[in-house]
């Protein structure tokens, strides 16, 4: 006992909370500047994200989001769960992007599988994945005025969800958790008469979505909150691995569905909207253009549905394996570059599945993004880079 | 601010947005008054039909949370004309915890009984997560509120059900 330093003793503080502990490495925080914690617990986060600020007055000087209040071991229950199961949960850590996730999860194992996917399914999967898309970015057009004082638009974001989510629930039974893919295809046939359903909800929303486009897109008091503020460059951007509308509003040009098409994206012509400011607005502005553009292909793909015969899932035996090998497949969810890297040994769980989420590299460029801001600003800024908590703590 | 030429023009546009929805009807449903329509598919809460329940227990297995409870015990009944008397499972217990329940539907699915069954029912809160917990007769008396299921599209491959009753009134003369 008595060889035992007192160095050897020291305690440390690791994991989170880190960076509170003096002399823990940036050396600011002994009572010169304030220190001031934006959650867990706050609204403005909306979630569990915690943001540790170093603020001098009003302004920022750094800011360190710590991550992993929601960390739910996702990828460890991948591991002890069959491939139907993982769709169950692979659905859950974006919770807003449910179709998209599910996807993601079967196309890794439908590769490694070799499997062919029936034509109905795939365009079947293409026009929920963009109804999907629509759903997700309504939810954000909603909620980020609402947390910078516009309390309207979120009625009107809602009343389309509302239209959108009814087709979804038709067709799958869930409103949220979809649970329709299976490896293979999809879990069963649409009901009749829902691709002429889905179309005119489709039109609905696109002839009442300039209301809320009017309502708040050149509103002189959100531009006021906006423009300018929270300005991310293309290059910032790519150094943190942000993608999706986040990154696209920097003029990052870079869209899987056009870059590296999967389901029947190649054959559709999919526009990318990008905007060069970087800024709040720019970034509310492509998620608003991105939902034409989704109701457009939502509804291209239904007419193709229409006109293809056949099944919309291949018969697998009851227990699918995957067999030996590694593959990645990565889709553009609605928040950006969503990844699965599926390491199988022939088994009927997978060996490993890593999970690489849109938020998750979106949020890390709130570090670049939000020192040299005002405490006011942080609001707007932080409600634009368009999160799941979830999805950044698997 | 000059992007709206006129100063003041994008807060007038929001606000003839609201003039006009305020002259129209509103969304809101009467809920508690009027109850909503749900599509047959709904995953509402789960039904059991108990006699068709031969206590595989494939839902309980194939469960991605194990919420699923099952009892059961064997019981021999003399078969008249049956060299040796059968051996047949009774279940003792069937219950499902919803307050664990991922609404995933793969019970419903692996079940090669057909005795669960998705119904759009979905009444059934409670002020403590404990009584989320259901037994057979309360899952049997969801039963009656089960929909038939809707007809698959033309394009498609029929339904299951469809496939398997054509099947049963056998061949059609042509």
């Amino acid at each position: 006992m008595q060889d035992m330093t007192a160095d050897s003793l020291r305690e440390v503080t690791v994991g989170t909370g880190a960076g509170l502990a003096p002399g823990a490495g940036d050396g600011q925080q002994l009572g010169a500047d304030m220190v001031l914690n934006i959650g867990p617990q706050h609204p403005s986060t909306h979630g569990v994200l915690r943001l540790k600020l170093v603020l001098d007055g009003e302004r920022v000087v750094s800011c360190e989001p710590i991550v992993g209040y929601m960390h739910r071991g996702a990828e460890k229950l991948f591991e002890v769960r069959d491939y139907r199961q993982i769709i169950v949960l692979a659905n859950r850590h974006d919770w807003l992007s449910a179709f998209s996730n599910e996807l993601g999860v079967v196309l890794a194992v439908e590769r490694l599988m070799g499997l062919e996917v029936p034509e109905r399914a795939v365009w079947l999967r293409t026009a929920l994945a963009e109804l999907n898309r629509v759903l997700n970015h309504l939810m954000f057009l909603g909620s980020y005025p609402l947390e910078i004082g516009a309390i309207t638009p979120v009625f009107y974001a809602f009343r389309e969800r509302e239209t959108l989510q009814a087709v979804m629930e038709e067709v799958s039974g869930g409103r949220m958790h979809y649970m329709f893919n299976r490896v293979g295809g999809l879990k069963e046939e649409v009901p009749a008469g829902w691709t002429r359903r889905a179309r005119a909800a489709i039109d609905e929303v696109r002839r009442r979505l300039p209301n809320l486009d009017n309502l708040i897109r050149r509103n002189e008091i959100f531009l006021a909150r906006t423009v300018g503020v929270g300005v991310l460059s293309a290059e910032d951007a790519a150094a943190y691995g942000a993608s999706g509308p986040v990154a696209r509003a920097s003029g990052l040009d870079f869209d899987l569905r056009r870059d590296e098409p999967y389901l029947a994206y190649g054959e559709l012509d999919v526009p990318v909207v990008t905007r060069t400011a970087g800024d709040c607005h720019s970034r509310f502005e492509v998620l608003l253009d991105q939902v034409y553009v989704s109701l457009d292909l939502a509804s291209a793909c239904l007419d193709r549905v229409d006109r293809i015969q056949g099944p919309v899932n291949v018969r697998l035996p009851k227990v699918v394996k995957a067999p030996e090998g590694h593959t990645y497949a990565w889709t553009e969810n609605p928040l950006g570059v969503n990844g699965y890297y599926l390491v199988s040994r022939g088994e009927k769980t997978p060996w490993r599945m890593k999970l690489r989420t849109a938020s998750y590299a979106n949020v890390q460029a709130l570090t670049k993004l939000i020192p040299g801001c005002l405490v006011p600003d942080l609001i707007a800024i932080l409600g634009s880079m368009f999160f799941v908590v979830g999805d950044i703590d698997k | 601010m000059n992007a709206n030429g006129v100063p003041g023009g994008g807060l007038a546009k929001g606000l003839a947005i609201t003039l006009r929805t305020m002259t129209r009807r509103s969304h809101t449903q009467q809920y508690p008054d009027v109850s909503p329509e749900l599509p047959p598919r709904s995953r509402g809460v789960i039904a059991l039909l108990e006699e068709n329940c031969t206590v595989c227990m494939l839902c309980a297995r194939e469960c991605p949370d194990w919420c699923i409870y099952i009892d059961s015990h064997k019981e021999t009944a003399a078969v008249p004309g049956a060299a040796r008397p059968r051996q047949r499972n009774v279940l003792d217990r069937f219950a499902i915890d919803f307050s664990l329940c991922m609404y995933c539907g793969i019970c419903v699915e692996v079940c090669p009984f057909d005795a669960l069954y998705w119904t759009p029912e979905f009444e059934y809160a409670e002020y403590d997560i404990r009584d989320l917990l259901h037994e057979k007769d309360r899952l049997g008396e969801w039963m009656a509120t089960v929909p038939p299921p809707p007809a698959h599209d033309p394009n498609g491959e029929p339904a299951k059900e469809e496939a398997a009753a054509r099947k049963a009134a056998g061949p059609v003369a042509s």
